[in-house]
């Protein structure tokens, strides 16, 4: 009869059968099998599979210990070999454990960073229905994207579409002091709607969630807050404080105390006010064109995002004229943190750039680690030749050697492993410094898992190609001794190295360009000085400013002093309206448009290319306003001191005359190029920038904050460095440089330890040759010259190889800026040579050693 | 140490083993109660009983030789042992006399 049971089941009964039931089992099953096929075919197949795995089961499974392959005796005898093997070859061991675990302690940092930075604003319960609402907004030179949208929205938009289960807003306004009778405290924190409890899962330790911001004069504190206030979370919900902001005081009733938002939020606030307020104090807000907040909807469950995202486009134009320019769309709440950056209304990247990069490093540099096993197991292979031989005589299959090299490379994975972890626990608190984060090492399942998957994975990555080589050899050619190196097996060694060091190359010109590039935003003229430069802020109810400044001016050590309405460093500061031929089209045009009071364009050193700067013997007024240049090329003026624009204010028309053109500065960050701006004359600022002598600046910072404190004796006097925010503004990019320092240097280091073990290897086995050579009287040179030309070779490849490829992306990296250093080719002269030397240094200990050896030494071994 | 113990369906397939004396093998088992008692049985439940028993020491054990059939497997065939049949006596024993006891109830 020609009918077969299916073939996978049977196979699998085979696998798992002991010995000496397969007969009986195996006989019955297809007996019973054949004779019910005659009735129903479809039917036997079933219940045979079904039988099969019915005898699955301890009665019938092979005892792990008669399998012959990891059979104890087996594994015991497998561990001993690995054991003498290290104890025999101590350096490529010491090579193997250095690499490997250095390896493993990068690729395990970067684990824990990696997964903190997914782990961002994730932590709410309704993380998969949260979309943010986003705004394209048309300006003169392409689409900017906004995450703010008018206050009015979220409560229109949760009554008006279905979809829409409910919507929260919120904004980062409010900063002052909270205040019992013990203490003040300078909080910052945020107005949100009466709901934002309820969206966002912070959790409420104290108070009722439906009654937290039901009213104007309630607040929620966070529970640090609250410790500093009382020296309690518990009971504090009914207690009273005193808030003061801008001038005003007003009793609040704490309704409140949440736990501290996690670390991996993106929002840190130190309580909430009830949003009504901001537009009780200035009902101005409560218009679609103004009251900006940000606005987070929760959709119900299974929303057609996309269909969503069509439907609510126009949204925001068909509520106000204001809105033509605006296009809104929704972005899921927690992928903001990653995928923030927009470029032209389209997502580009963002912080998601940093995180693939580094596990795209931490790969490469396990993968490093590995080639670095696999080139000197395998280099060893004539030591191993004859074991190998002698087993495969007697029997042993190329399976059981096959486990036998594994058994070796997981083993030595596992001691780099926890080798790794110890210096994890050592390195981390460095770490964190590093990355500005509070990583911890926490063994959870998900940790576990992860490690052991790491460890599988690297010990099946560094054993796989030695265990399929060693064990292939042929018993005869090995025991005769014939050394059959084949040409493939040499090509794929160097192939290995070659790639090493490309890989090394790509990570030097990595480290420089990232470097300079660093190097170049800390020193780009930025149109304006910032060295120096103090900068604080007075409180908001501060009243004569001039007087203040004249104060401060006083003081020997302060150069000049003036003051504005924002720091310079944000950027933000931006208007529409102006038209300077009478043209409606003008108006469209955004400008930057920061407020700067008297003296600030001297303060900063700013040059003035034309006319004058703002001044009081001219009795400059709000009228007068001061554009850059890229303003003036805009406007195409022939003559533009004088000049005079019109500008819509909203409810009319006022005229503007420009009284200078200022030489183009960086107005925020130099992400962004610089774009048309306008000065306008605003003396009411309350943000102070003083320059200061250099090196007074220690008494002039007494003698600032003792004037400060003067005219407001309760307020704390803090104050920045200019040079200092400006650094803030590049932190994420200094912190990529850093790392990419250390684990490019890591890199390199794990490479150069494979080409040394290897070079050692290399002399070790060609000694006699050298002596012989040396005895017929090749000279030291000669023999070092032969010894290293084969590595000089590789790292030349390497070089070639790698060259085009780290331009390619250097150049992808650099469009990150608007602003970058040009790609000389001297970086990638200096990486080039800088691999050479590297790889040359290494060998010319072993190759020099080697090559002064005696003849005799080497030569007399019997 | 206990006697070891005999379950009711590894009774069942011993007193099968023992009418079927040295022609029972899984099948022929699997069969024969199957026509007996009315219902499936799974081979490997007699696979195990059969093990259990070997284990236990009321059946030995036989190979057959290789044909065609069957895949080529031998068949394995058992007998009842003495120790196995002085089990099922006194199985026999037990239950009878158990049996007898009971009076005469009648179910009118």
């Amino acid at each position: 009869m020609n009918i077969s049971p299916p073939k996978y089941a049977l196979r699998f009964l085979r696998w798992f059968c002991r010995e000496d039931f397969i007969d009986e089992i195996e006989g019955d099953l297809i007996e019973v099998f054949e004779h019910q096929y005659k009735e129903t075919p479809r039917g036997a197949n079933w219940t045979f599979i079904w039988q099969v795995l019915l005898h699955f089961r301890p009665d019938f499974i092979k005892s792990l210990s008669d399998h012959p392959l990891i059979y104890p005796g087996m594994l015991k005898h497998n561990l001993l070999i690995t054991y003498r093997g290290f104890l025999r070859n101590k350096t490529s061991f010491a090579i193997n454990l250095v690499g490997l675990s250095t390896g493993l302690a990068c690729v395990l940092m970067i684990y824990l960073w990696v997964n903190d930075e997914r782990s961002v604003d994730r932590f709410h319960e309704k993380d998969s229905q949260l979309y943010q609402v986003m705004n394209n907004f048309k300006t003169s030179d392409g689409i900017q994207t906004w995450d703010i949208t008018p206050s009015l929205m979220a409560g229109a938009i949760a009554e008006e579409w279905p979809e829409v289960e409910a919507a929260v807003h919120h904004n980062n306004w409010p900063t002052g002091l909270l205040s019992n009778e013990d203490q003040a405290i300078s909080v910052k924190g945020k107005y949100a709607s009466a709901n934002f409890f309820d969206v966002f899962s912070y959790k409420l330790l104290d108070g009722d969630q439906s009654q937290v911001l039901v009213s104007n004069n309630k607040i929620a504190i966070s529970a640090s807050l609250a410790l500093k206030l009382f020296d309690t979370t518990k009971g504090v919900a009914g207690k009273t404080v005193e808030w003061e902001t801008l001038g005003n005081k007003e009793i609040l009733q704490i309704t409140g105390v949440y736990e501290d938002p996690p670390v991996n939020a993106t929002q840190q606030f130190d309580f909430v006010l009830n949003f009504d307020r901001v537009i009780k104090n200035d009902p101005d807000v409560k218009v679609w064109s103004d009251g900006y907040v940000e606005t987070i909807l929760v959709l119900k469950e299974n929303t057609d995002i996309q269909a969503f995202n069509r439907k609510l486009g126009p949204y925001l134009q068909s509520k106000s004229i204001w809105w033509d320019d605006a296009t809104l769309f929704t972005k899921k709440y927690s992928d903001k943190y990653l995928y923030g950056r927009y470029e032209d209304g389209k997502e580009a990247g963002g912080r998601i750039a940093s995180v693939r990069l580094f596990s795209i490093i931490a790969l490469f540099i396990l993968l490093i680690a590995c080639i670095n096993f696999m080139n000197l197991s395998t280099a060893q292979a004539s030591r191993k030749m004859k074991e190998i031989g002698v087993k495969k005589a007697i029997g042993a299959r190329s399976k059981a050697l096959v486990v036998q090299f594994l058994t070796e490379s997981m083993l030595i994975t596992i001691i780099s492993t926890v080798i790794a972890i110890g210096a994890m626990v050592v390195l981390l608190p460095q770490f964190n410094v590093l990355t500005g984060k509070a990583l911890r090492l926490t063994f959870d399942t998900n940790i576990l898992l992860s490690l052991l998957a790491i460890i599988l994975m690297t010990g099946l990555l560094a054993g796989s190609y030695p265990a399929f080589y060693l064990s292939r050899f042929k018993p005869l050619t090995v025991l005769k001794g014939k050394l059959n190196t084949i040409a493939g097996e040499l090509w794929i060694r160097k192939g290995l190295v070659v790639f090493q060091f490309s890989l090394s190359l790509i990570f030097i010109v990595g480290v420089l360009v990232i470097n300079q590039q660093m190097e170049y935003t800390q020193t780009k003229n930025l149109g304006y000085h910032r060295d120096n430069v103090l900068s604080f802020v007075r409180p908001n109810n501060a009243t004569d400013i001039e007087t203040f400044l004249s104060q401060i001016k006083n003081i020997p050590g302060v150069v000049n002093a003036a003051n504005m309405t924002q720091s310079i460093m944000s950027g933000n500061d931006a208007q529409k309206g102006y038209s300077w031929r009478g043209e409606q089209v003008d108006e469209d045009i955004l400008f930057k448009a920061p407020q700067v009071g008297f003296d600030m364009i001297e303060t900063l050193g700013m040059e003035i290319v034309e006319g004058r700067s703002f001044s009081r013997e001219h009795q400059d007024d709000q009228m007068k306003i001061i554009i850059n240049e890229t303003a003036l090329e805009l406007m195409q003026l022939e003559d533009p001191i004088g000049h005079i624009l019109e500008k819509d204010v909203g409810n009319g028309r006022e005229t503007r005359q420009i009284v200078g053109v200022v030489k183009d500065f960086h107005y925020g960050s130099i992400h962004e190029k610089v774009e048309p701006l306008v000065l306008r004359l605003r003396t009411e600022g309350q943000s102070i920038v003083a320059k200061i002598k250099a090196g007074t600046e220690k008494e002039s910072i007494q003698q600032i904050e003792s004037t400060f404190k003067a005219v407001h004796p309760e307020d704390a006097f803090t104050f920045t460095f200019l040079d200092d925010d400006y650094q803030k503004l590049y932190l994420s990019e200094q912190r990529t440089a850093t790392l990419s320092k250390y684990f490019g240097a890591m890199a390199i280091l794990i490479s150069c330890l494979g080409l040394f073990g290897l070079a050692a290897f290399n002399t070790e086995r060609r000694a006699k040759e050298i002596g012989i050579r040396k005895v017929l009287g090749s000279s030291v040179w000669g023999i070092v010259t032969m010894l290293s030309s084969d590595f000089i070779k590789m790292t030349l490849i390497a070089i070639l190889i790698a060259l085009p490829l780290s331009y390619w992306l250097a150049t992808k990296w650099l469009d990150n800026f608007y602003y970058k250093i040009s790609l000389d080719w001297s970086y990638f002269a200096l990486a080039a040579a800088l691999t050479l030397v590297i790889a040359w240094s290494t060998i010319a200990w072993q190759t020099l050693k080697a090559a002064r050896l005696s003849p005799m030494t080497c030569l007399r071994d019997e | 140490m206990k006697p070891p113990s005999l379950g009711e369906f590894e009774e069942l397939v011993l007193l099968t083993v023992a009418a079927q004396h040295d022609e029972a093998y899984g099948v022929s088992i699997k069969e024969s109660l199957e026509k007996q008692l009315d219902k499936t049985i799974n081979i490997s439940a007699i696979h195990v009983a059969l093990k259990r028993m070997s284990e236990k020491g009321f059946v030995d054990a036989r190979f057959g030789g290789i044909t065609q059939d069957r895949g080529g497997r031998r068949k394995k065939f058992y007998v009842i042992t003495a120790f196995g049949k002085q089990m099922l006596d006194r199985q026999y024993e037990i239950r009878s006399s158990l049996y007898h006891r009971i009076p005469n109830i009648s179910f009118g």
